[in-house]
């Protein structure tokens, strides 16, 4: 008897005709999808094997690894993860309490109090609204989400250059900011002999635009706005407002060349979200939905690309094993992997050797009291430009006895090879006297700390990988391609480094491929999906 | 295991990639299988590849085929700060703490892990001039032995089959003195005043490509 044919049977069909793209389109025609999810890959739809199932090795149980494995069992295929740590994530890392950071020559163990609210997310720490994949693991593997605080306007901003060093309200420098901004700009629209290119009505518009942008009184001049926050008042009292900051001193700060407007990037606009209790729940999501076997502890030797598959040897507590599957998945970082004995293609190593690796540098800091909630500070960022770059208030945990904030962010390369060749004390003080710069009595309330240096950490030895435009132009096509039966993934091959949606989205490219694949060597028809 | 057409590839390959180096996989797999690291070791092998073969894409070097006298002495240069504490030395600074945190038993244990992993080619990624290279050369073999392969008594490590562009870097820091000028490197203070005879860049890629040259099959 004829199968009814569904949706699903069409998009099968599609898929076979026209790639993953079709699919798309026409799932999103079939009203399956929303539309707006365009910008990014979409989820892979493997064709189930059932029990003829191909067989992948996966290597690397990063994020992207863990996503391959997921998908792929699920679709029939025979999965093996071979992770080279003994821990399962990637930089997708949660310390807490007794927890090892294995950076290389600096090993720690995490002093933070065994407690749920007390812990840092080393890795990826904020969830941007529009990273669907990522939101989709998260609702699909019931891991919990909650609100991250990206932007905190009563956050400060503190520059050793202007303002003497004294850190302003984030909200008092942008409210006056734009102030003095709007003021001069009406100001020159409105000289007799400004050439407008546009229409006396617009001009009108124009200007009441600007009178509302930067808060002008009715004269067009700005003279202080409730934006920046009262001086005193405005409950019992009447509100009187700050004077307005000296505006060359406004331009003096850093603040204006990217992070006053930082939380406008496209992965950084409100709302944001954190997974409840730490990042790596996406991580521990996927370790309890995946059936095959991950192995840890077990670095890779060597990877032999044959015609018909792939071998791969790793330490097997203290012997060669060997692997042979039909596909390869790796999400071993790059520079590591020019290390590892393989039969890649020159043109193959090559890009690997020469895309960079990146540098990130973070402290974490256990504070005996949540002393910024006195300051009306509700998670965020403060922003300087000493060396820790920001200052991040935990978002969770509000009005509990204790918390850890962020007392560093670095992305500059320098700072972050100056930062890791100190010491562990050395580092912490270097976040403690600059954290001083923002909240005067910080000392006081640090209780211990941890230094994650992600191009120290073993395993890894570097964090997003850093495309040049010329690398790009001339190596990525190259890796995200695959060599035989051997896929490249991660965020490291994603225009997207240093985001799980750039790993996940990676792993759906590569997995896209491999079904078309599978498909083409069955010579299934679309049909046999049902 | 380098073959011609892979070894001009590469040539060809570097002059198109400009600033890029071009480099094949350090090391092909081997039938009988690898040398482990030890547990405790693993960090070795982590940059320095598997059977420390080197990898080019972390700078660091091949250790492979390295004599345990000479390795044991630039462990305890990183533990003293002769090497990887100048400022212009990034990648020694990047060894330095790794040596410094071995206790003595994994010190002995790291420089027998050393030894116990076959020397192999590695693939070649600076080119020079052969002739002038050897000529260069003579002066360096005094000490380092007319086949680079080194002389204990003489405190010179073999050189012939070391990552030439390791070979290269080193040549440069003990010209700026980021190598060998630690007063406690009464060995590398010998080797900074042999340097001396390389006049300029082209004679340290002359050498290093004829010192290349002369990897033995294995």
């Amino acid at each position: 008897m004829p199968q009814p044919f569904t949706r699903r049977h069409f998009l099968n069909m599609v898929g076979a005709a026209g790639g993953s793209a079709a699919v798309l389109q026409a799932a999103v025609a079939l009203g399956l999808m929303p539309s707006g999810a365009e910008a990014h890959t979409p989820r892979a739809e493997l064709m189930p094997l059932g029990r003829n199932g191909r067989s992948v090795v996966v290597l690397g149980a990063g994020l992207s690894g863990l996503v391959c494995a997921y998908e792929l069992e699920r679709a029939g295929y025979d999965v093996t993860v071979i992770e080279a740590s003994k821990r399962i994530g990637g930089r997708n890392m949660t310390v807490r309490s007794g927890d090892l950071i294995d950076e290389m020559g600096n090993p720690q163990i995490c002093q933070f109090d065994d407690h749920p609210n007390l812990y840092m997310n080393c890795g990826p720490a904020r969830i941007p609204a529009h990273h669907s994949n990522v939101l989709h693991y998260c609702k699909t593997l019931n891991v919990p989400l909650e609100v991250f605080v990206n932007v905190n306007y009563h956050a400060y901003v503190q520059d050793p250059d202007a303002f003497g060093g004294r850190p302003i309200r984030m909200r008092e420098y942008m409210a006056d900011a734009r102030g003095f901004m709007t003021e001069l700009a009406a100001k020159a629209i409105s000289q007799p002999d400004f050439d407008a290119p546009f229409s006396a009505e617009d001009m009108e518009r124009f200007l009441a635009f600007l009178r509302a942008y930067g808060d002008l009184d009715p004269n067009l001049l700005y003279k202080g706005s409730a934006r920046a926050g009262y001086a005193s008042g405005g409950m019992t009292e009447p509100p009187t407002l700050k004077p307005p900051l000296d505006f060359s001193e406004i331009l003096k700060s850093s603040f204006w060349r990217f992070r006053m407007h930082w939380g406008e990037g496209e992965d950084q606009a409100a709302p944001l979200m954190q997974a409840v209790g730490g990042n790596d729940n996406i991580v521990k999501g996927f370790v309890r939905n995946i059936r095959s076997r991950i192995v840890t502890g077990a670095p890779v030797q060597s990877i032999t690309l044959r015609e018909d598959g792939v071998d791969v040897v790793y330490d097997d507590r203290g012997r060669p094993r060997q692997v042979s599957a039909d596909y390869c998945f790796n999400c071993i970082p790059k520079h590591l992997l020019h290390g590892i004995p393989n039969n890649f293609p020159v043109e193959y190593s090559t890009a690997m050797a020469n895309v960079g690796r990146g540098k990130l540098f973070k402290i974490g800091l256990q504070m005996r009291e949540r002393f910024w909630e006195r300051e009306n500070i509700y998670g965020g960022i403060s922003w300087t430009n000493q060396d820790v770059e920001q200052i991040w208030y935990p978002s969770h945990g509000i009005h509990g006895d204790k918390g850890v904030m962020l007392g560093a962010y670095v992305f500059n390369d320098e700072t972050n090879d100056r930062l890791a060749r100190l010491s562990q004390a050395e580092r912490i003080e270097v976040a403690v006297r600059a954290g001083e710069q923002i909240h005067p009595d910080y000392r006081k309330y640090v209780e211990t700390g941890v230094t994650i240096a992600w191009h120290r950490m073993n395993y890894l030895m570097g964090c997003t990988a850093k495309w040049t435009e010329e690398a790009r132009e001339r190596y990525f096509k190259t890796l995200q391609d695959p060599v035989g039966r051997h896929y490249l993934i991660g965020d490291q091959v994603s225009y997207h480094p240093g985001w799980q949606e750039g790993a996940i989205s990676s792993a759906h490219h590569a997995l896209a491929d491999l079904d078309q694949r599978v498909r083409a060597e069955m010579g299934h028809s679309a049909t046999g999906a049902a | 295991m380098m073959s011609t057409t892979l070894r001009r590839l590469t040539a060809t390959l570097g002059l198109l990639a400009g600033m890029a180096a071009t480099a094949g996989a350090e090391a092909a797999p081997r039938p009988d299988g690898p040398v482990l690291a030890p547990e405790s070791l693993r960090y070795c092998a982590v940059c320095h590849g598997v059977e420390l073969m080197g990898n080019f894409a972390v700078d660091a070097p091949k250790l492979a085929g390295l004599p345990a006298w000479y390795v044991t002495r630039q462990l305890e240069a990183f533990r003293n700060g002769w090497r990887g504490a100048h400022a212009d030395d990034a990648t020694g600074m990047e060894m330095r703490p790794q040596a410094a945190v071995l206790e003595p038993d994994q010190l002995q244990a790291a420089v027998r892990y050393v030894e116990s992993v076959p020397a192999r080619h590695v693939p070649v990624t600076v080119s020079g001039d052969l002739k002038r290279g050897q000529a260069q050369y003579q002066a360096c073999a005094v000490c380092h032995g007319a086949a680079a392969e080194g002389n204990a008594a003489l405190n010179a490590p073999p050189l012939a089959g070391q990552s030439d562009w390791y070979l290269r870097r080193q040549l440069e820091h003990f010209r700026s003195g980021a190598r060998g000028a630690n007063p406690g490197d009464t060995q590398g203070a010998l080797m900074r005043a042999s340097v001396t005879t390389l006049a300029d860049d082209q004679a340290i890629d002359d050498v290093v490509a004829y010192i290349t040259s002369l990897q033995q099959p294995h």
